[in-house]
């Protein structure tokens, strides 16, 4: 494998990881999170203090983890607060307050970033195959969520809080267990992250990158794991494929939101299945 | 000396946002949404007027085209995205608004460049004048003037004129003006082309002030927008011009304080989060039922 | 008999109006009882007080036993409330069956972490058939609820309250809107539900089949209790009569 693969086949795990995550909170519980890109960095930046700091790979993952989380419960009781548009709203705030943040402190490095992060010691191949694995265990774990009780009670909240309570569903502690656990994630994808470049700055999880996890999210089906994971992939790629689309790479991403949420609301899944059950008919 | 240079230009970044933030203010009374596009439309009327001032010479000619671009511009957003999207939740034409942004953006990067254009011959930006020892730039005088005869044009309009007032009680009653025959989408299009319309100015006048326009003045003013109208009371033009004047004002003089913990675009997301948290309906004006 | 729900001085004000002035009353275990008045009377505002959607400004709600006062909705729910709304809102991008399903799980969904460990529903979804039979909505199950008629959709609103097990159902206007036979047999059902022992309070406007059905009515005007006994004595009653008559609307008395 070339290194130009493996680089590529790493990027698109994170991201898959990424819009998987952001789905279980946007998709699934349908709580509009367009700061994803905040919890990212997050865990980011304490996975590259912990590798300066202990060189320790598990404490990194952890402490990404871990802060990916925090912040993202924090916001997450932003969300009891506010109804869905200002929800995205203070979630774009965010994120601006997080990259406004980390530019301003010289212990974060700053505008400069964080360079020179002591690499995990897997080498690049190495990397790629543990991001690929997370990647596989988050989708396992999100159809496993879309399974399971949970993830029924999350669609409910997620279209009609108010009537799920009178199912006894406690709207406000499912919300907070999608933004606990898609935050998680996140961290956790920034912290294999900061394996694989080995330098970060904020600008890697601005507001742009939120809009594009989100578009990763409408795009592939709002709600659908296997959706969200092809457009993850099919959103990586298309840059890569189409020279001209790397250039113009907002203008297609915002694009293709906008031509989305107005053709197709449902995404590509809600597609896929209509397609599917015309050709069942047919 | 300093604190009323301060205060001159927090008082005309304040009037500036105003013109900007009222299109977005009167979108969310009457439709309910959250009109973040708004910024693009701003943008464009930014870009137009230097682009037109370049062509023709006349600065003047700039802000004519832009006023009357800017306004069409806004009329087929709410035509082409909005109207197929009222019966879905509320953050479904948000997000797509957001998509028109991003888009927006980069096309104009990719017209215009990623340095942006500057004016060749900016009549108004250079000229200053020496009040009491303060120096005033001629365009923050012509944004006062300007945002105080545009803002007394309008309250007369909303009383005086017969569409006027129809268009006010539509975004606050429409089903009650509705009944009274007042056509809600001619309404609907009169809301979206003065904002635009306004925003168009502001654009102009930030073109000017800083003399030159780049790919990214949109995302800028966005969310301070957005801000504004959640502080201001949303639907509530009132509200939006005195936020409009405390976010100008408190940026002036805030950046001392806060400069070292946070850049100046962020106070404002800072506010708006915490207002958000403490009273989503904003402080001053009412909330349109 | 034990009181099942227990309403004690519940008041709450709107701007300058007492829109429930002191409200007290009691339902025991198997009443049916039909909660009336005129426009206006503080019926649907008390409703929403005792199924938690609004805080009175005082008052005791106390339901089997728990005090309830200041629980969630939710919580008064696993308490052993149930509750149908005047305007239905099923989860109209799920099945009739997953509707019903969600409600019939609710052991399931007492917390996240709880709902996370599960994912059987077979149970669940043997005992939501059954609850759909019961509301004549056998056959509908794999329907998208949304596109049910109103009719379909006002049973399947009694059918998920049914499946949370509840000890007593607050049905808001339940037969708003349905036309004669319809509602008619909405009472069979509701009444079939009382029958097997679920307290049923009802709210109606919809006198002749609230007087035919309830056996105990409690009447509201201006935010008070202006009535409370059987139907035949209440609507005999002269202050109840005026109460109707002042409002324009005629009250029907059964013999």
């Amino acid at each position: 494998m070339s290194a130009y693969e493996i680089s590529l086949l790493s990027v698109i795990g994170i991201n898959v990881i990424l819009a998987v995550s952001l789905n279980m909170i946007s998709g699934f519980c349908g709580q509009i999170s367009l700061g994803h890109g905040a919890f990212y960095g997050a865990g980011a930046y304490a996975a590259a203090l912990a590798m300066i700091g202990t060189g320790n790979i598990l404490l990194a993952l952890i402490s990404a983890i871990v802060v990916g989380s925090l912040l993202g419960i924090v916001v997450g009781f932003a969300s009891l607060r506010v109804r869905s548009d200002f929800l995205a709203v203070t979630t774009i705030g965010v994120n601006f307050l997080f990259t406004g943040f980390v530019r301003k402190q010289g212990w974060l490095g700053g505008e400069m970033g964080i360079s020179g992060i002591p690499g995990s010691g897997l080498g690049a191949d190495g990397n790629m195959v543990m991001i690929l694995l997370f990647a596989a265990a988050t989708i396992a774990l999100s159809l496993y969520i879309g399974r399971s009780w949970m993830g029924f009670a999350f669609r409910a909240v997620g279209e009609d809080e108010d009537t799920a309570a009178t199912l006894g569903i406690n709207a406000a502690a499912y919300k907070l267990a999608a933004f606990g656990i898609g935050t998680a994630l996140a961290g956790l994808a920034g912290g294999l992250y900061t394996f694989f470049t080995q330098f970060i700055t904020a600008d890697a999880f601005d507001f742009i990158l939120s809009v594009m996890l989100m578009a990763m999210v409408v795009i592939g089906g709002i709600g659908s794991t296997w959706g969200v994971v092809v457009a993850a992939i099919g959103l990586t790629l298309l840059p890569e494929a189409i020279r001209f689309v790397n250039d113009y790479r907002l203008l297609v991403f915002g694009g293709l939101l906008v031509l989305v949420i107005r053709l197709a609301p449902g995404g590509f899944a809600a597609l896929a299945r209509a397609v599917a059950t015309r050709m069942s008919r047919a | 000396m300093y604190y009323i240079d301060l205060a001159v230009t927090g008082v005309s970044f304040g009037c500036m946002y105003a013109m900007m933030a009222v299109g977005l203010t009167l979108v969310y009374g009457l439709l309910r949404i959250l009109h973040v596009a708004h910024a693009a439309v701003f943008a464009l009327g930014a870009y137009v007027t230097v682009v037109v001032a370049n062509a023709t010479g006349s600065v003047d000619a700039g802000f004519l085209a832009a006023i009357f671009i800017t306004p069409l511009f806004g009329m087929a957003i709410y035509r082409m995205l909005y109207e197929p999207l009222l019966s879905y939740r509320p953050d479904v034409p948000m997000i797509a608004s957001v998509g028109l942004l991003v888009l927006m953006q980069d096309a104009f990067r990719i017209v215009f460049g990623e340095q942006g254009v500057t004016f060749r011959n900016n009549t108004y930006g250079f000229t200053t004048f020496d009040v009491f020892g303060v120096t005033v730039n001629a365009v923050q005088i012509a944004i006062v003037v300007s945002a105080v005869i545009i803002f007394l044009g309008l309250h007369l309009f909303t009383t005086q004129t017969r569409t006027g007032v129809g268009w006010r009680a539509t975004v606050s009653q429409p089903k009650i003006a509705a009944s009274f025959g007042i056509d809600s989408i001619k309404v609907r299009y009169l809301n979206f082309a003065i904002g635009s319309a306004l925003a168009a100015v502001a654009g102009g006048m930030v073109a000017l002030l800083n003399n030159f326009v780049d790919p990214v003045i949109g995302y800028v003013v966005s969310y301070k927008a957005l801000a504004i109208i959640v502080l201001g009371g949303l639907g509530s033009v009132r509200g939006t011009l005195i936020a409009s004047l405390v976010l100008g004002l408190v940026e002036s003089y805030g950046t001392i304080f806060i400069g070292r913990w946070l850049d100046r675009d962020a106070i404002a997301f800072l506010a708006l989060i915490a207002l958000l948290m403490i009273r989503p309906q904003g402080f001053v004006g009412t909330r349109a039922t | 008999m034990t009181a099942v729900l227990k309403l004690e001085d519940i008041a709450i004000r709107f701007g300058g109006v007492h829109a429930v002035d002191g409200v007290t009353f009691s339902v025991d275990s198997d009443d049916f009882v039909g909660l009336i008045g005129p426009n206006g009377a503080g019926k649907t505002t008390l409703i929403r007080i005792v199924a938690g959607m609004l805080r009175a400004k005082r008052g005791r709600i106390v339901l089997a036993g728990h005090d309830v006062t200041n629980d969630s909705t939710a919580s008064r729910v696993r308490k052993g409330l149930a509750l149908t709304h005047q305007i239905v809102r099923p989860f109209r991008e799920m099945s009739v069956l997953d509707n019903v399903v969600l409600a019939a799980g609710y052991r399931r969904t007492s917390s996240p972490l709880r709902a996370a460990l599960h994912i059987d529903r077979r149970l669940e979804s043997e005992r939501a058939a059954g609850i759909l039979a019961q509301v004549g909505l056998a056959g509908t199950e794999g329907k998208l609820a949304g596109a049910l008629p109103l009719g379909q959709m006002k049973r399947l609103e009694v059918a998920r309250a049914l499946a949370v097990d509840p000890r007593v159902i607050l049905l808001d206007e339940p037969l708003a809107g349905l036309n004669q036979a319809e509602a008619a047999k909405q009472v069979e059902t509701i009444a079939a539900l009382n029958a097997r022992g679920i307290t049923v309070v009802l709210v109606e406007h919809n006198l002749e089949e609230v007087m035919r059905s309830c056996r105990r009515l409690i009447v509201l005007n201006n935010g008070r209790v202006i009535g409370d006994g059987t139907p035949r004595t209440v609507m005999s009653d002269p202050v109840v009569h005026d109460a109707y008559v002042g409002s324009g609307t005629s009250a029907h008395v059964e013999n």
